[in-house]
């Protein structure tokens, strides 16, 4: 057991935060206050992304075969928490180089690694993930949106909802049924949808957490050559678990909120209320909470470092996050007062990313339900 | 970075685990408690009956395996694996003040500028400013003052810490509900002693640190004890355990209690650094209270008995919330080093 950086570790952390200090614009901080599916940040993600990628940065956990340096697990960690807590200037492409890409590494014909991964390791590309449908969220398995096979082609018809980054997309990672009366896990294929295919329509979803961040998406006879498909057909569950175990601690969500944090401090001093024992407590208390997630956090890497099998501390790791993203989220409207109150303040727009966070990705609920079972093993019953 | 425990490490558990499988344990830790009650039943019980309120035996083992000592001929990683093995296991020693505190205050035998040796156990902690029952100070041969003057102030020296030798029967027992042998210290008797190197600041890192190696290994056979019972325990026609309200709440738990865990080996393994030490101490010992408060809520009127285990837990919980002033302070204190250090 140790907790030490290697020094290569280190050395990637300095040179990315260097990188980040030279690049990112000097309006970085109202640019990214949308959040990663705004416009600005989506634009933005293209030109930043590319920058990145001549660096060799933007995959560099991907294998040296398509493009990436092979790096480890931790250096993939550095870089999340480098990159979540300046607000994800990446954007929508961190989930392209997180998951969308390593799925189509292991699933993916010669055809489809060739039309995809170049334009994903050069940050040329944004992907939305068509999982949730309207009857469909924690239940996954519960999604109807039919593929039917039709020649050498599948007609999609079904409904997407929640589909973040839908208004930006190149491509969506869809999920369908292929087998049309198959139940549960069974007859679901991942189809490579591109979104300029003629029968897909958006519709905005308003909301409070931010404008374009939620669409439903329409699939009416939308018609895909089979060549889309990614993986067996009808066994696209298999593909879909692959792709979630990179999903869910992909985003280092206790990086951007100690920076939050360290950023609620100077506040506070600026206004006088850091020596108020109050707010010291409150801070120090989420500072807690910032740390227990890291560590939570580390062990999931380091179980991915060693090449383990995905565990329940998964799911742990994952409260923990939201926990605090939350918890800070909140802070900062109490620190900031009325302050927060306008839109586009600090507060605000910490606010608006942080609370969500419990239901994203799949809800706190079900983590609890997979640590009960799996870490308690408590009874089902 | 590496979260297994090295070969090194496991064989240290293994040899820790062999001797408190016959030291330690809830039965045992009863039975030592219930001494105490016998005594307090009966006025004219002989003098020195309380001793065997204090696990010699475990105290003894310990020192003699060379557990004591082992942050420095290992490290305070170790230590601190070891403090959270004999929390679990329900020891009723001060096991934690020797392994994380005593053998981090710099009294190296082999340093030639060292004011004092190796300093006789047990030793019992203890703030100058306070003035109730102690954990251990009726059995201890030392007690180490803290002062905690500016306590949560992580700037500069604020005075050294003290040693105070402790005459046998000096310091009173004192019954205690809250798991743990005690004794009392009336303020008066916390002055004095001689000066030791290290500064009191220094000593309320390792003793924030030896508290939430301490509080894990208890939190975590708190929630055992009730899983384990939930899981066999039927209402309505099922398992307790299977219901959903209950198993999120001990599914909380155990988030809590895993970064106490992790958050107490890293802060070991970097030497309770300032900030380290209060952020763990500040999560495990709020982490304790939830934990109280769900496994005895879960677990119905038979967890409030001497007849069943989770006491010999839950109690001493509250025990290590009330020491170095509680979670409030150990918040603070990460504000001070982190946003209110001199560096800023
Ligand atoms: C910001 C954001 C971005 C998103 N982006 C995308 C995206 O890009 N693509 C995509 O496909 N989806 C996306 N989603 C959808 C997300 O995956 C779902 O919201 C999530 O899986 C939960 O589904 P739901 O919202 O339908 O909630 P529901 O499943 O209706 O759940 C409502 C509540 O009931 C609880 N609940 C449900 N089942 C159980 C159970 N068995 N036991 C106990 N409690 C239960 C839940 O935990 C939750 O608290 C996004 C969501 C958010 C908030």
């Amino acid at each position: 057991m140790q907790f030490e950086w290697t020094a290569d570790d280190k050395r990637f952390r300095e040179e990315l935060a260097r990188f980040l200090d030279e690049t990112l614009p000097a309006d970085w901080d109202e640019l990214s206050k949308e959040g990663p599916g705004s416009d600005a940040q989506a634009e933005f993600s293209k030109v930043f992304c590319r920058r990145l990628a001549e660096r060799g940065w933007l995959t560099p956990h991907w294998p040296s075969a398509y493009g990436g340096r092979d790096a480890t697990p931790w250096q993939h960690a550095v870089l999340s928490e480098e990159m979540w807590s300046r607000g994800e200037p990446r954007g929508p492409q961190y989930m392209n180089v997180n998951w969308i890409g390593p799925t189509i590494m292991e699933f993916g014909s010669d055809e489809q690694k060739a039309l995809h991964l170049p334009a994903i390791s050069e940050g040329r590309v944004l992907w939305c993930q068509g999982f949730s449908e309207p009857e469909a969220g924690s239940d996954l398995v519960a999604l109807r949106t039919a593929a039917e096979r039709d020649g050498d082609d599948y007609v999609i018809n079904g409904t997407k909802i929640w589909t973040s980054y839908a208004n930006h997309a190149d491509y969506c990672f869809l999920l369908a049924r292929t087998e049309p009366e198959s139940k549960r896990h069974k007859g679901i294929s991942v189809l490579l949808v591109p979104m300029n295919t003629p029968g897909i329509e958006l519709r905005e979803i308003p909301s409070v957490v931010g404008h374009r961040y939620f669409h439903e998406v329409f699939f009416t006879d939308a018609r895909v050559p089979a060549s889309c498909r990614l993986g067996p057909e009808n066994e696209g569950w298999a593909v879909v678990s692959h792709a979630l175990q990179y999903e869910r601690v992909g985003a280092p969500r206790y990086a951007r909120a100690a920076r939050t944090l360290d950023r609620l401090a100077d506040y506070a001093r600026e206004n006088g209320t850091l020596d108020d024992p109050t707010i010291q407590e409150k801070l120090g208390h989420a500072r807690t909470m910032c740390e227990a997630a890291r560590l939570l956090s580390y062990k999931v890497i380091d179980q991915r470092a060693k090449g383990l099998p995905p565990s329940a501390d998964t799911n742990v790791a994952r409260v923990a996050g939201t926990t605090v993203d939350r918890a800070v989220g909140e802070l900062a409207l109490e620190i900031c007062g009325e302050n927060a109150l306008a839109d586009g303040s600090f507060a605000d727009a910490n606010f608006r990313m942080s609370m969500t966070a419990g239901v994203a990705v799949g809800a706190t609920e079900i983590q609890l339900n997979l640590i009960a079972s799996r870490i308690l093993r408590l009874p089902k019953e | 970075m590496d979260f297994d425990t090295s070969e090194e490490q496991q064989a240290v558990l293994d040899a820790v685990g062999v001797l408190l499988d016959r030291h330690a344990g809830p039965k045992r830790a009863i039975q030592l408690a219930r001494e105490l009650a016998n005594e307090d039943a009966n006025e004219d019980s002989n003098e020195g009956a309380h001793e065997d309120t204090y696990d010699h035996a475990l105290d003894r083992a310990l020192a003699e395996g060379g557990f004591n000592d082992i942050a420095r001929s290992m490290s305070s990683l170790e230590a601190a694996l070891v403090t959270e093995a004999v929390a679990k296991a329900g020891g009723r020693c001060a096991f934690a003040t020797a392994a994380l505190v005593a053998a981090n205050l710099g009294d190296d035998p082999n340093d030639p500028h060292d004011s004092h040796g190796p300093i006789e156990g047990p030793i019992a902690i203890a703030l100058r400013s306070e003035d109730g029952p102690v954990r251990f100070a009726a059995h201890a041969k030392h007690l180490l003052v803290i002062s905690n003057a500016g306590n949560a102030n992580s700037a500069g020296n604020n005075g050294n810490a003290h040693l105070i030798a402790l005459e046998p029967g000096v310091i009173e027992p004192v019954s205690s509900n809250f798991g743990y042998p005690m004794g009392l210290v009336p303020n008066a008797m916390r002055r004095g002693g001689r000066a030791l190197t290290q500064e009191n600041a220094r000593i309320i890192d390792w003793w924030r640190l030896a508290l939430a190696a301490e509080a894990t290994g208890t939190m975590q056979s708190a929630l055992d004890v009730t899983v384990e019972y939930l899981s066999r325990r039927r209402q309505f026609g099922r398992t307790i355990g299977s219901f959903q309200a209950v198993q999120h709440r001990l599914a909380e738990c155990f988030v809590q209690i895993e970064a106490a865990r992790w958050l107490t080996y890293e802060c070991a393994a970097q030497g309770a650094p300032r900030e380290g030490a209060a952020t763990v101490a500040a999560h495990a010992l709020a982490a304790a209270a939830r934990v109280f408060t769900e496994t005895h809520q879960l677990s119905g009127a038979i967890g409030f008995t001497h007849e069943h285990d989770l006491h010999v837990w839950s109690m001493r919980l509250h025990a290590l919330r009330t020491e170095l002033g509680g979670v409030a302070g150990h918040r603070r204190a990460i504000a001070h080093s982190r946003w209110m250090g001199p560096q800023r």
